[in-house]
């Protein structure tokens, strides 16, 4: 019974199926699954395996978010069951994400943030034109390992230092480690800025933020 | 010659991307020129910064619109006039690394690399006009825009695309261009000695330096492209169709904010526009898709009366190799064949989807469009290239070689009728392999060398020169 539930809760995500996904959700916790249990080898399971296949080119983009939406529609179940046991998710490691200011290109940086939800990172992802204040503001809150800046303009690249100059001087340059993309950037502008790491693609920036919790840097 | 819709379809996607202008409408993150199409009969949501642009609007902006434009060069000889019927080719745009020359080796661009793509652009036969084929890194952010266009001025005789990141920066470039044309006044009369390009932010949006830049575009009449850079799948809809009525709506908004401020202001019409390959999340610009993108946009535009500019042509291969010469050729070609007036990196000197330079690449290149533009050129029909007396007189006996007349009659057209590839090897076996058995690649460099060591051009006139420099030097002391 409990093993078919998680297979369920697998194949749902892998389907995409948000429905499906919720109503096995339902089932999990009717027989007493525990949330924790129904995510680790149910919902994540799957996630975890769409995101390998992506990574290896062998499932689309679509899918991806598709399972990533699945699997918030399944949590969405989950969550409150998970605050009243006050267990806590395992996660990789914890990211805030966001364009920065004067910015409102979303595309490279939402496809990074599914890829990092999909290889078991807590993803935060703040938006586009995000003021430095602002990421200050969430790193302060959410305390992240990693922050992520992306800038899609060779104007916009320079707010990419204002935000880490402005994370040191928080006294947040030592907790958080930053990575930043977007087409012009270069991992030479990485290492001026003083950015930890510097990632051209979603794949790449999936190792990079792996590399990254293990202490290393680019 | 290739016509991929039908007039219904052609009239499908109008009547949907005016459904989308009219409905959904465009995101300007710009307050005046909201303002500006809000006076003029746009429903503007000031709070969300959206104008829903009703039809008639965009009538009179197409109306407005020239349908040729006259792009104006240092040489004049080189003048070429837009939407005559030709499809004119330009080289490519913005490279951030270089594949070097020498070493083989990627690395940061440098102000060296744009001025010998430049070099080698108004050399190679197939660039009509030239675009910044590389963003130098080596130059400091607040003189770049400037830097780049003096070293293009000083490094083409053909005309040149200048570079347009920054308000300040391109306020700059417009008064070099000024000092290019002979003064403000002479600018004013021909501002197309340049011209300039912008992209959309998709879905439906324009960020505010982007207008701000159109802006001063319409008060000069500068010369520009405004292209969709929709990715169908991320940033348009997954179906083609779709994306390109996406796009439509958003070339509009642009082409109706410039008429309302400055009538008669040429625009290209275009996109760079294509699908976002769902295997790696990454754009695939040497897809076929992007080529019928293109078919489908250049029926649009002259449904429109508005000369098209369509990136065609881009690489997504990493190196100059097999996969990087189909991809150029089967979208060059395609966008050359349904008739765009503008294919932009058709003679493409990078790889890597635009991030990366590669000389030799640019080389083969130029041979593929040169190729193409034959293909284009056609087949002359007339009395004397039909060729019935020459037959005639060649008869059984003889052939094209060894009768007198057929040998002066092949001599007449020899150049008109056959094109002559730069790099591309016809030799026999033997003689490939006394010339050292070399592959196109390796040709492509050695070809690429000789041509950087020989080829000069006008130098600009030193007054010219200097007067520019002032402006650089100006920006550099005001920043500092």
């Amino acid at each position: 019974m409990v093993s078919s539930i998680l297979e369920e809760l697998r194949e749902a995500v892998i389907e995409g199926d948000l429905d499906r996904s919720k109503n096995a959700s339902k089932k999990a916790m009717d027989a007493n699954i525990h949330p924790l249990e129904a995510i680790t080898n149910g919902l994540a399971k799957g996630v975890k395996e769409i995101g390998d296949k992506f990574s290896k080119g062998e499932v689309f983009l679509v899918e991806l978010i598709m399972a990533g939406e699945a699997m918030r529609a399944g949590m969405s179940i989950l969550l409150p069951k998970i605050k009243a046991t006050k267990t806590e998710i395992k996660t990789l490691g914890k990211v805030v994400i966001g364009t920065v200011k004067g910015d409102i290109h979303s595309i490279g940086k939402d496809i990074v943030a599914t890829l990092l939800e999909a290889n078991g990172f807590e993803v935060i992802n703040v938006g586009e034109d995000i003021p430095t204040e602002a990421f200050v503001k969430n790193v302060v809150e959410h305390e992240p390992d990693i922050l992520g800046l992306s800038s899609l303009l060779t104007t916009t690249m320079p707010m990419q230092k204002e935000v880490i100059d402005a994370i040191r001087t928080a006294g947040f340059g030592d907790k958080v480690r930053v990575m930043i993309g977007g087409a012009p950037t270069t991992k030479e502008w990485a290492d001026e800025i003083g950015a930890d790491g510097w990632a051209g693609d979603a794949v790449s920036a999936v190792n990079l933020a792996k590399r990254l919790m293990a202490g290393n840097r680019s | 010659m290739f016509e991929l819709l039908g007039r219904d379809e052609i009239h499908a996607i109008h009547v949907a991307a005016m459904e989308v202008l009219e409905k959904t409408g465009i995101m300007l993150q710009h307050d005046k020129a909201l303002q500006i199409l809000g006076q003029a009969g746009a429903t503007v949501d000031e709070k969300r910064k959206v104008a829903k642009i009703p039809e008639y609007l965009v009538r009179e902006a197409v109306k407005k619109t020239p349908r040729k434009v006259l792009l104006r060069s240092r040489d004049p000889k080189r003048n070429i006039l837009i939407g005559d019927g030709k499809s004119y080719f330009t080289n490519a745009f913005g490279a951030h690394y270089t594949i070097d020359l020498e070493t083989g080796q990627r690395r940061l661009s440098t102000l060296e690399d744009l001025e010998r793509f430049t070099l080698l652009s108004d050399y190679f036969p197939t660039v009509d006009y030239i675009k910044p084929n590389i963003i130098p890194q080596d130059v400091a952010k607040n003189v770049l825009e400037q830097t780049m266009t003096l070293s293009m001025f000083k490094s083409a005789e053909k005309h040149c695309s200048v570079i347009s990141l920054t308000l300040d920066g391109f306020k700059d470039v417009i008064r070099m261009s000024m000092i290019l044309a002979g003064g403000e006044e002479e600018f004013i009369k021909n501002p197309s000695i340049v011209d300039a390009g912008f992209n959309n932010v998709p879905p439906l949006k324009y960020s505010e330096g982007i207008i701000d830049m159109i802006l001063e575009c319409a008060r000069y009449k500068i010369p520009f492209d405004i292209s969709t850079g929709a990715l169908a799948s991320a940033s348009g809809p997954v179906t083609l169709a779709g994306t390109i009525v996406q796009g439509i709506a958003e070339n509009h908004a642009v082409v109706v904010l410039t008429q309302l401020v400055g009538a008669g202001t040429p625009i290209m019409w275009g996109s760079c526009a294509t699908i976002l390959d769902q295997r790696y999340g990454t754009t695939a610009y040497g897809s076929p898709e992007n080529g019928l993108i293109h078919a489908a946009f250049i029926q649009l535009a002259h449904y429109y009366g508005i000369p098209y500019y369509g990136a065609a042509g881009v690489v997504d291969s990493k190196v100059a190799d097999a996969q990087a010469a189909y991809e150029n050729a089967i979208n060059a070609l395609t966008a050359t064949l349904a008739g765009a007036d503008v294919v932009h990196d058709a003679v493409y000197g990078i790889v890597e989807s635009g991030v990366t330079a590669c000389y030799e690449q640019f080389a083969i290149s130029n041979d593929i469009c040169g190729a193409i533009k034959r293909i284009a050129k056609g087949i002359r029909v007339s009395r004397e290239t039909l060729a019935v007396e020459i037959i005639e007189a060649v008869g059984h006996e003889k052939n094209y070689l060894t009768n007198l007349d057929a040998l002066k009659f092949t001599k007449r057209h020899l150049l008109e009728e056959q094109w002559q590839p730069l790099i591309t090897d016809r030799s026999s076996r033997a003689e490939w392999e006394k010339r050292g058995s070399k592959d196109i690649v390796e040709r492509a460099r050695e070809k690429v060398k000789e041509i950087l060591a020989a080829h000069k051009v006008e130098p600009l006139d030193k007054d010219i020169e200097a007067r520019m420099r002032e402006i650089i030097e100006k920006r550099a002391k005001r920043d500092n």
